[in-house]
């Protein structure tokens, strides 16, 4: 059964546009969040997961495309697939690049996810049209996503930081799936044939917020970063999704009732 | 560690994993999460519209592994910053809880949203009623699960920090609860209607009961039927599950030499042997009590 259709998915706002706004939006947070740390002050840090929420709303997005082939069940795999290849490729980036370190993150998840895509299409023939630029799509995102919510939590992306702060203290855990639902969450919740892309994508920044509002708990014990502004600002982000969102289900919904019987027979027909 | 003491733990552990099984079956139930979902979100489209709350967050085990590593991190935190284990991971639970709650809400309002063609409405009133619930057994799973993993930290000196731990436990009680517990919500209840023990007909997909013994049938009455015997089964095998896998090494301590570490693992063999043999005698049993199934009278004359 397949809830979500079989088709490519209608696109309010084209997937070249969000993959530049993840990307672009993404890569900023991070840098501005790494060096504004330094400069102005730890509180800076937040910036990090706004760039980790650009990297969730393009994921959300890229999932969406992907899974309205069909894939019902398969979209909570697909999240964590995403988060999966995004760890590899982060550990990797970040032990080795130094300050290029997510920069060569983002490119070797390409790589694992163009990879991961091929083997779907041509050893498992999956025949999904979109499958290779998808999974790259979900690998990167799965990277911004690991990168931003870590700065959040640490200040930093210095790897050393990294693996004393976030890895053997086992808050990768968190972010491994609390980035992961932001992923696959929104398509999975809205899946269904009335699904719109407007709706679907807020629902990403209502739960990034919400894996923004976790990294600044984190936060609050790491010198290098403030967590009180990070909560802060998740808890306003969290609002606006959210509350954006009842509106959409207000639109896009058959009738919102606030308590009612059925729709009757004639009703139906 | 004494062996007494180490007993007396993993007795501690056994009980809070029962209950976390318990309760997070019922908590899927509450809100059709995982396999039955499939069936209410297909009823409307077969034209049965319905007033179920569809709390399609994703599978159990990642949305499991995100209330309890939301909950282990939260209550790591707050006993890195000096605060009492006790008010610690309460105070994670809650917080995992109220998170739990807003996924379950977007979930609802999107798979109802998303019905729009089959006139399935949004009712606002099941999100009042049935979040708190979801968030009431959300609240006892995480926090059970943390004192499981909790224990293993601190007591028992396991190499993992708590989130770590939480979030494995997390995704294990929910693949637990979703291979145990959702038969009987799936199977039974949604389709009472149909005789004990059909199986799900083709013709019969997306048919769900939909009224109650009085008025329309909701979340919170499955989870009722769903206590009675889905829950405490997924209770006593998540529970099971715990216990019995560090009992053999608190038995057999395979700190103290290599020989005795084989003899845990033999005695972990052992167990799931005697598991296999007793499973099969049940399935025996039950076809021997019950029979085949039935051929449906139809198919049996269009077959004659």
């Amino acid at each position: 059964m397949s809830a979500g259709g079989s088709g490519a998915a209608a696109e309010a706002v084209p997937q070249n546009k969000i993959i530049a706004f993840g990307v672009a939006g993404g890569l900023i947070g991070i840098y501005a969040a790494y060096f504004l740390v330094d400069m102005v002050g730890q509180y800076m840090s937040f910036i990090g997961a706004l760039g980790a929420i650009c990297g969730m709303i393009w994921g959300a997005a890229a999932v969406r495309r992907v899974a309205s082939y069909g894939l019902g069940t398969g979209v909570p795999s697909i999240g964590m697939l995403a988060l999966g290849m995004g760890v590899i490729a982060t550990t990797f980036g970040l032990a080795v690049g130094g300050i290029a370190g997510p920069i060569i993150a983002l490119i070797s998840a390409a790589i694992i996810g163009l990879l991961i895509g091929s083997l779907a299409n041509k050893v498992l023939n999956m025949g999904i049209p979109i499958m290779e630029i998808s999974m790259t799509e979900i690998a990167t995102a799965g990277t911004i996503t690991i990168i931003g919510l870590t700065i959040a939590m640490t200040g930093t992306f210095d790897f050393p930081i990294v693996l004393k702060q976030v890895i053997s203290t086992g808050y990768i855990a968190v972010i491994f799936i609390a980035g992961g639902l932001a992923i696959l969450h929104p398509f999975n919740a809205n899946l269904g044939p009335d699904e719109k892309q407007d709706r679907t994508l807020i629902v990403a920044l209502e739960k990034g917020a919400l894996a923004m509002v976790v990294a600044g708990i984190v936060a609050t014990i790491n010198e290098g970063a403030s967590g009180s502004l990070t909560i802060l600002i998740g808890l306003a982000l969290w609002y606006i999704g959210f509350s954006g969102y009842y509106e959409r289900v207000k639109r896009d919904a058959y009738v919102v009732l606030g308590t009612g019987q059925l729709p009757t027979k004639e009703e139906l027909e | 560690m004494e062996p007494l003491t180490g007993m007396g733990v993993l007795a501690l552990m056994g009980a809070a994993a029962t209950i976390a099984g318990a309760s997070e079956d019922l908590e899927s139930d509450v809100g059709s999460q995982s396999n039955p979902n499939s069936q209410v979100q297909l009823a409307p489209q077969m034209m049965y519209p319905h007033r179920i709350y569809s709390k399609a967050i994703s599978g159990e085990p990642p949305s499991n592994a995100l209330m309890c590593a939301i909950g282990g991190t939260t209550a790591s935190v707050l006993i890195t910053a000096g605060a009492s284990a006790v008010l610690a991971l309460v105070i994670g639970a809650i917080v995992a809880a109220a998170i739990h709650g807003t996924y379950s809400v977007t979930a609802y309002f999107g798979r109802s949203a998303s019905q729009k063609r089959f006139k399935q409405p949004v009712y606002l009133d099941l999100i009042a009623s049935h979040t708190p619930v979801i968030m009431g057994y959300s609240f006892i799973t995480t926090f059970c699960i943390l004192v499981v993993s909790y224990l293993m930290v601190a007591v028992l000196a396991h190499p993992f920090s708590l989130p770590l731990l939480a979030f494995i436990w997390g995704i294990t009680v929910g693949a637990i609860g979703s291979s145990t517990g959702d038969v009987h919500y799936g199977a039974e209840r949604e389709f009472q209607n149909v005789e004990y023990g059909a199986g799900l007909n083709a013709a019969n997909s997306g048919n769900i009961v939909r009224k109650a013994e009085s008025g329309l049938r909701n979340g919170i009455d499955n989870s009722w039927f769903c206590a009675k015997f889905g829950g405490p089964v997924t209770g006593l095998a998540f529970g099971m599950t715990v216990f019995l896998s560090g009992w053999i090494t608190a038995l057999f301590d395979p700190t103290k030499g290599d020989a005795i570490g084989w003899v845990s693992v033999i005695t972990g063999v052992i167990i799931v042997l005697i598991l296999i043999l007793w499973n099969r005698n049940i399935e025996v049993a039950a076809r021997a009590a019950f029979g085949t199934y039935k051929e449906d009278e139809v198919e049996a004359e269009v077959a004659a």
